[in-house]
């Protein structure tokens, strides 16, 4: 079994790229200084990432005002609305109103990718929203059929995900919208085949894709998650029932993920611990690859405990290599 | 100066206001940990700023504007005993928050915002003014907790220590008290709407000749339902523009007769509402209860608009439950 540690999705913005992005928007720096500052800003992230031991890097998404932003900024068809809640969570994404043909036009993440890959010699992971998480935190005030719009919007996803592959070990599709304790059956049936149908329509080896659900994880939403032909990320901390899940029904794919470290809260959690946790969860089931994660973004927390939570992480797959 | 508030249609604010340049130099001044004559005299000067908008949109019952809140549980949490503020948590876009960090037992130990409101209802020319606090359920889940491993112990301090400011707030005037509970509907289980009543409960049970508000907005309101409807309150303040009034069928399911803080005002778009598109909505509300029990208003605060955005909403708005009272009451 191959083992990774790696954080789930986005890292805060160091203080001088949020000083920097409400500098430009009020026009004191130019687009070129602004820019710099990002560089900077990536090349930081991805040294904290290493000297904590990752050897699974992301670009701490450090551009993205949230996890639909730049796909709904950047896709045809899409205008910004309000502000909406994420889940449970004090944090707001902008309603993405679907105002005519989904497209994909250019490269979305390509460039943050590129520089990540770059950077550093360790393995790479990209993220993109998933489809069904997508259109459930969606407006649509255009697509007549729901069949049209999954297929446009599928279309658009595919053409980001194979032009990132080549960059990266891992990318993984967000679908938080996938375990909502609110879903009806059905409805998270009908997510389950959506994501099914990108998969199938990729050029990219299954091994190299990792779904990934966070707020939630229940005996209910796990099993049906199973029905997913690719890697997992789950939530172990949001549910007294999301470990007994998978001890229970346990997992066949090649990539499972597992958010063991807490990326909403700042109480620093004991590696040791953890480690010998996963030993017990893992019991009935091997995976080819395992990596160890935040259980979500971390968004939710200063960057300061951002950095001790990637030092646990790191100290958890040292323990576990021992 | 007496200020006779109709008998229909009661127009109000939900709390806050944008926040004129004056306070976002005392928000500097305060980080700079300088509260001082100069300090107040900026918040002062906005409050004053905010009250004189609010009378020319002609707006009853009015609040300070929260002009001294850089964000409504930071604000709390600053002054009450038993918290620390960290550093920056992303709330949207680039915009943050220093989440606080409860490091001890939460105690009251000096007024918060008496002062605010006793000077905003000297300028208020004889209208009532709403006093607003963050409530326990919602300072509790916006923070860290590092000392109480235990949510309900927590909340239930909170709740004692707003207790304090309120009783005070009581003995210098309030008429008018509004808890704000944005946190309640973002997940709520079961138990947790019954932890929140249980704070009302301290903080507002045994209150008389005061009105009770309660203000909700954004996220899954109506898994409240039914036991918001035993809450201590006379007033369910809504979000209800935003959500499109879904939540309308469920109140008259449940038969609502608490008065109804009606939402009417989207804060998060910038477009202006027009008087008549205003005067449709307050429509639907009489299907929920009479027109004495309708106070008209904003979904939400208005600090995230534009101040001649956020007046030119409250104008409308005003102009629309001045019509309401002649055609629909």
């Amino acid at each position: 079994m191959e083992k990774y540690a790696g954080i789930c999705g986005s890292f805060p913005r160091p203080p001088e790229l949020r000083r920097a992005i409400n500098a430009f928007n009020e026009g004191r720096i130019s687009q070129r200084d602004l820019q710099e500052i990002y560089y900077s800003s990536l090349l930081k992230v991805i040294k904290i990432q290493e000297e904590s031991g990752l050897n699974l890097l992301t670009s701490g998404l450090l551009l993205w005002d949230d996890l639909l932003r730049p796909f709904s900024e950047k896709l045809g068809g899409i205008k910004l609305g309000g502000l909406l809640r994420f889940f449970d969570n004090n944090f707001y994404y902008r309603l993405p109103i679907i105002i005519g043909n989904i497209e994909w036009r250019e490269p979305i993440t390509l460039n943050e990718i590129q520089i990540l890959s770059r950077a550093t010699t360790r393995r790479v992971k990209a993220l993109v929203p998933g489809p069904y998480t997508f259109i459930k935190l969606s407006k649509n005030k255009f697509y007549r059929s729901e069949d049209a719009l999954v297929e446009d919007l599928l279309n658009a996803l595919k053409q980001e995900i194979e032009h990132l592959h080549k960059f990266v070990s891992l990318i993984q599709i967000d679908e938080p919208s996938l375990v909502d304790p609110e879903l009806e059956k059905d409805d998270r049936r009908w997510g389950v085949e959506i994501v099914n149908e990108l998969l199938a329509k990729m050029n990219v080896p299954r091994n190299k894709l990792l779904i990934a659900t966070y707020f939630n994880l229940d005996l209910e939403s796990y099993s049906m998650l199973l029905e997913i032909k690719a890697g997992l990320h789950l939530d172990l901390l949001s549910n007294k029932e999301a470990e007994e899940a998978v001890r229970e029904l346990g997992f066949k794919n090649d990539v499972l993920s597992l958010g063991v470290v807490n990326a909403r809260g700042i109480f620093p959690e004991k590696p040791e611990e953890i480690a010998a946790n996963i030993e017990k969860i893992l019991a009935n089931t091997s995976p080819n690859t395992l990596i160890v994660s935040t259980n979500t973004w971390l968004d939710y927390i200063p960057f300061e405990n951002a950095v001790e939570k990637l030092k646990i992480l790191g100290r958890i797959l040292r323990n576990m290599e021992v | 100066m007496g200020y006779k508030l109709p008998e229909k249609f009661v127009t109000t604010v939900v709390g806050s206001y944008p926040y004129f340049p004056e306070a976002l130099k005392a928000f500097r001044l305060r980080k700079q940990g300088k509260k001082n004559f100069e300090y107040e005299r900026l918040v002062r000067e906005a409050i004053k700023k905010t009250i004189k908008d609010y009378i020319s949109a002609g707006v009853d019952l009015i609040s300070d504007g929260e002009q001294r809140r850089e964000d409504m549980a930071v604000f709390f949490a600053e002054e009450l005993r038993g918290f620390e503020i960290s550093d920056y948590v992303r709330i949207f876009d680039n915009v943050y928050y220093r989440k606080p960090v409860i490091v001890d037992k939460i105690e009251w130990n000096h007024e918060i915002i008496v002062k605010d409101w006793k000077y905003a209802a000297k300028l208020s020319q004889g209208r009532p003014v709403k006093v607003t606090l963050t409530g326990p359920y919602t300072m509790y889940s916006w923070s860290f907790d590092k000392y109480y491993g235990n949510m309900r112990k927590a909340v239930f301090d909170l709740a004692e220590a707003l207790s304090h400011e309120i009783r005070i707030l009581i003995k210098g005037g309030a008429e008018y008290i509004q808890i704000d509970e944005p946190a309640l509907s973002t997940n709520p289980k079961k138990e947790d709407v019954i932890l929140a009543r249980e704070a009302l409960e301290i903080m507002l049970g045994r209150l008389h000749n005061v009105k009770r508000i309660l203000h909700i907005c954004y996220g899954k309101i109506e898994r409240l339902f039914p036991e918001i409807l035993d809450f201590p309150i006379d007033q369910l303040d809504l979000e209800l523009k935003n959500s499109k009034y879904i939540l309308l069928e469920l109140l008259k399911e449940f038969s609502f007769d608490k008065e109804l803080g009606f939402g009417v005002i989207d804060v998060h778009n910038e477009k202006v509402e027009s008087i008549e598109e205003i005067l449709e909505d307050i429509r639907l509300g009489l299907e929920i209860v009479p027109p004495e029990k309708i106070f008209v208003k904003p979904d939400c605060g208005l600090k995230r608009l534009k101040r001649e955005i956020a007046l030119a909403k409250l104008k409308n708005m005003v102009k629309a439950a001045v019509e309401a009272r002649e055609k629909l009451a």
